[in-house]
């Protein structure tokens, strides 16, 4: 098969031998040397054309061939629309959903940030913030002190570069008349031409920019697509953030979304120093914005190594810098107190997403892994039983004469046509999966299949293609040209019907599929315990939005808030109307330690003094249907002017107070500065998530501390709660056209937010365990209903004997159920595994956990069951006398 | 096929036949093409006209066939020449060929030597 071609070289060699023989020949007739050479030539005819003839007579074999070889394929698997639609739609099903994941895994995880040189951009990390500080993610943050000091160090980072955004969610901004709401950055000067990311449009920002607090705004590509439908008029118009107007200057290139996790940057501007535009949209504390606030770490930072620096090198340059600099502002540290110390990380891919998806992807990758073997063990079975009734078709072709090699590349032949049949579909199939995968995933960026996608399903195709064509030659090279001269089809499929390869494959089948709903069991029944959990509150019939007013001065913000509470307590429909500084169900929260009388807790077991805190305002509690254990609630007569008040909550009560009644201590924060008397303790209940543990909170009431910015609000509605929106927002609107409501959602899809990872993730499990129980259906349906077919004669001779139809489906049933034993004995070891790699993805559940098991087991043996049940009803409807006379 | 003049009372060599008569050629032992084609017209008394260009081409695919093997050698007259010979299958299809061969001939004489053969009507 592997002859070397022979080249055209060697031909023209053989052809130029010739001429010379030739002319010698002719030359010992007497011709003269000239006259030998000319008749040689003219009796050979044109030399080209006998070259150009064996160059293509090659190609046009090979060409002739293929094309025979297809056509061949096509018609013979026409002859059989059954098996070759049910091959089809198994291969695209199992390929489809491993692109599909692929897809995402791709777009998540393996593919570079789009920006230049990719490999030199790193992020900075501490290890921790000095003592009285406040961070939003304690390794990642830094002060807007550090920033300064550390780009000013030469030699590490060209350039060192901050970015902070603008608000945790989405921050109030308007183009034309509509307020509405957007992502947006602040970042430093040097963020677009650092990272090297080009502008569509326009120009990035500058280090005047900075320095200057520019009011210039760069768009994002999807932004620019999305909001201003690629109108290329959009730069240099104004952007109202917060009120206030910023001049568009440039779009960013199509692809880059930004630094932040998770999300898609609308729009950056350079660092603002404004009040109304402070990082993440707090209310500057004291005054001070992030820019002057030591104390608040909030700043992210990224830089790209200089030019034949290495990581290490930059960190020593930088390290005594940064710890000098982490001091700024904050005094000498603490006796005792570790020094922070600052590390990189490669920002290679997309930011914070290895991190959220990483694990669960990778599993789900398993998952369809195991789908996919299945899919083409399936196909396999198929195959093989296919070929074993042509067994007697393979006799005569080689009988007639045909080789070996002819029937394996008729047979490679087919399986390449059913596997770029298959390919297409599951292209298709897939193009579709990612897009819902990535809806549910709420994952923004771009999820279009790329070269490496497409690279990944091209080679397990080729793979399929191979095994598939490998798999069932040995049966057609047993079939050796002397079966053919039998004459029964019985006769002729039983020796091949006794392969226990095809038992083999049905019970590796059945285990995989064990493996799979206990994989799909375990986290469905996760998220049931999540749903069903408690959340120490009446959750439905709350609203939720957020607004951010133009702020003057505390004293105006809070009449504003109290004239807001007034107005939408008025609208029909209202039950009761609450403002919190942080939303419930959002992730976030203020963090610290507080003075319990005057000096920090003593906490038994050197347990955490941490306190999660929240800024509300009056009938907070009554409003979400959080029970009040003891005292009161916050209520309208709690003022600037009246004593000020807290409320805690029993896991505050229990660990900082035990047994004592709480009612009456005072509580404060670390520096002192701010205190306030405990009038109530409630009930524990769920605040940043739902999966999250009791943790000791506090309240404070918003009228009478010193900061004021962004609320949210809590409506309770009676009836549907979404209906109460357009009502709410001509009240507020009324009171400012320019305000938009920011993330207006139900309480209850707020909270679903906090576990969307965890429904994802169950629902798309246990979609495949569903798919893994369909392939295995119908792949043992095949192969029983092959058997069947095959041994109907041994039937029939059975039955002319004596044996009852109940024995007869016995057999058939007895066989499946063996089959379904050995799996399910096999496929629990590793069922096992698969719990403990997801011990981590479980929620008030063990990775041991018996009724899944038990479903798994039950699932498995009822699908063998059912697939059973047709065959085995044929089985015993087979008539003796019909069976014996076929022969 | 061959684009040579026919103006002498050589015959042209019937399609399928080329591949028979090199068989045959061989049977007697290695051969270059050179070879192949002389001994062709000279057993044939010259009758048979051999397009040198159809001939290396109809070698080149018994070759690959595998009815013919092929290596480069030393002609007689000291000249590097590609040498042919039968290979066990060859010799299995000359066999096979040159008895459909005379089949196919013994039939063409039946007929055409049945000159009392039924007379077409003649209006």
């Amino acid at each position: 098969m592997l002859r070397r071609r022979r080249t055209a070289k060697d031909f023209a060699e053989e052809i130029k031998a010739h001429l010379e023989l030739e002319a010698e020949e002719l030359r010992g007739e007497g011709l003269n040397e000239e006259e030998a050479r000319w008749k040689a030539r003219q009796s050979f005819g044109s030399v080209r054309a006998a070259q150009e003839r064996f160059y293509l007579k090659d190609r046009w074999e090979w060409l002739d061939r293929l094309g025979r070889d297809l056509r061949h394929g096509l018609r013979s698997l026409a002859q059989s629309p059954g098996f070759t639609i049910t091959a089809i739609v198994t291969l695209a099903l199992g390929m489809g959903a491993n692109t599909a994941v692929f897809t995402v895994m791709n777009a998540v995880m393996l593919r570079s940030l789009p920006v230049a040189d990719a490999d030199r951009v790193v992020y900075l990390r501490t290890t921790n913030p000095p003592h009285g500080t406040g961070t939003v993610e304690s390794a990642e943050t830094f002060s807007y002190a550090v920033y300064d000091a550390l780009r000013k160090q030469t030699g590490a980072m060209t350039p060192l570069m901050a970015y902070v955004p603008l608000s945790g969610t989405k921050v109030a901004v308007r183009y034309g008349a509509e307020p509405e709401e957007a992502e947006g950055d602040m970042v430093s000067g040097t963020f677009f031409s650092g990272l090297g990311v080009k502008l569509l449009r326009g120009r990035g920002f500058t280090e005047e920019d900075e320095a200057n607090h520019a009011p210039n705004a760069v768009i994002s590509y999807n932004y620019w697509t999305r909001r201003f439908a690629r109108d290329p008029e959009t730069v240099g118009n104004t952007l109202y953030v917060n009120g206030v107007g910023f001049t568009i200057v440039g779009v960013a290139a199509e692809g880059f979304e930004g630094l932040e996790t998770g999300g898609s940057t609308d729009f950056w501007i350079p660092l603002q120093s404004r009040p109304e535009l402070n990082a993440w949209g707090n209310p500057p504390e004291d005054g001070k914005t992030y820019i002057a606030d030591p104390t608040w770490w909030c700043v992210r930072l990224v830089g790209r190594l200089a030019p034949g620096v290495t990581k290490t090198q930059a960190m020593a340059r930088l390290q005594p810098v940064f710890q000098h600099a982490a001091y700024i502002g904050l005094g000498t540290p603490t006796r005792g107190e570790k020094a922070p110390v600052l590390s990189v990380v490669d920002a290679k891919g997309f930011p914070g997403y290895a991190e959220e998806y990483g694990k669960p992807l990778r599993l789900l990758m398993g998952m369809v892994g195991l789908v996919l073997v299945i899919a083409l063990t399936n196909v396999a079975m198929l195959l093989m039983a296919r070929n074993a009734t042509r067994q007697r078709e393979f006799s005569m072709k080689l009988a007639l004469g045909a080789g070996r090699g002819d029937l394996l590349r008729q047979m490679l032949t087919e399986s390449l046509l059913l596997v770029t049949a298959g390919g297409l579909l599951a292209w298709v199939f897939a193009v579709f999966a990612s897009k819902a995968l990535g809806a549910w995933a709420q994952i923004e960026s771009s999820l279009a299949p790329d070269r490496t996608v497409l690279l990944f399903t091209l080679s397990a195709l080729g793979v399929a293609a191979l095994l598939l064509g490998l798999a069932p030659l040995r049966i057609a090279l047993r079939a050796g040209p002397a079966l053919a001269v039998k004459t029964s089809a019985a006769t002729a499929n039983a020796d091949a019907g006794r392969s226990s390869t095809g038992r083999i494959f049905v019970a590796l089948q059945m285990a995989l599929c064990v493996v799979l709903l206990v994989g799909a069991g375990l986290l469905i029944r996760t998220l049931r315990n999540l749903e069903d959990t408690s959340l120490g509150m009446k959750v439905d019939g709350l609203v939720v939005f957020g607004v951010q007013p133009e702020i003057k001065s505390l004293a105006q913000g809070r009449e504003w808030y109290r004239d807001l509470i007034g107005k939408l307590r008025d609208l029909p429909g209202v039950e009761s109307v609450a403002v919190m500084m942080y939303r419930p169900g959002s992730w976030s929260s203020d963090n610290s330690d507080m003075l319990v009388d005057g000096k920090l807790p003593a906490v038994a077991d050197g347990g955490s003094r941490t306190v999660r805190n929240n800024v509300v305002g009056p009938d907070f509690f009554t409003t979400l249907g959080v029970p009040v254990l003891a005292g009161r609630d916050f209520a309208d007569s709690d003022t600037a002017g009246s004593p000020h008040v807290g409320i805690v909550n029993e896991e505050f009560a229990q660990r900082f107070l035990p047994n004592q009644n709480p009612l009456g201590h005072v509580i404060g924060t670390e520096d002192g500065v701010y205190s306030m008397t405990i009038v109530g303790v409630v009930k524990n209940h769920k605040f940043r998530s739902i999966d999250e543990d009791p943790i000791p909170m506090a309240w404070f009431e918003y009228a009478q501390i010193p900061i004021i910015g962004k609320m949210d609000v809590e409506l309770r509605v009676h009836g549907e709660p979404l209906a109460i929106l357009p009502s709410a927002r001509k009240v507020v609107q009324q009171m400012d056209p320019a305000l938009a409501l920011i993330g207006p959602m139900t309480q209850r899809a707020q909270y679903d937010l906090t576990i969307s990872n965890q429904m994802l993730f169950a629902r798309l499990a246990g979609f495949f365990g569903l798919l893994a129980v369909m392939l295995v259906a119908t792949g043992l349906y095949g192969s029983l209903a092959y058997r069947v077919n095959t041994r109907t004669a041994e039937i029939g001779v059975r039955m002319a004997m004596g044996a009852r139809r109940g024995q007869v489906v016995w057999m058939i049933l007895r066989d499946s159920l063996l089959l379904t034993a050995a799996g399910v004995v096999i496929g629990i070891p590793l069922a096992m595994m698969m719990g403990r790699a997801l011990a981590a993805s479980l929620y008030e559940m063990k990775p041991l956990d018996g009724p899944t098991y038990l479903l798994a087991v039950m699932g498995v043996a009822a699908v063998a069951f059912a697939a059973s049940a047709l065959p085995a009803y044929r089985a015993a409807r087979i008539e003796p006398l019909i069976a014996l006379r076929t022969e | 096929m061959a684009t040579q003049e026919n103006n002498d009372d050589r015959i042209a060599l019937l399609q399928g036949t080329l591949d028979l008569l090199i068989l045959k050629t061989l049977a007697l032992g290695p051969c270059h093409g050179q070879g192949v084609a002389r001994l062709i017209q000279r057993q044939s008394e010259e009758a048979f006209l051999v397009d040198h260009g159809s001939l290396y081409v109809a070698l080149q695919r018994l070759e690959d066939r595998k009815w013919i093997s092929a290596k480069w050698g030393v002609s007689e007259n000291n000249r590097k020449a590609r040498f042919y010979s039968l290979t066990a299958k060859g010799r299995e299809q000359l066999v096979e060929k040159a008895g459909e061969w005379q089949r196919l001939t013994r039939a063409m004489s039946l007929i055409l030597d049945a000159s009392h053969g039924p007379k077409s009507e003649e209006a």
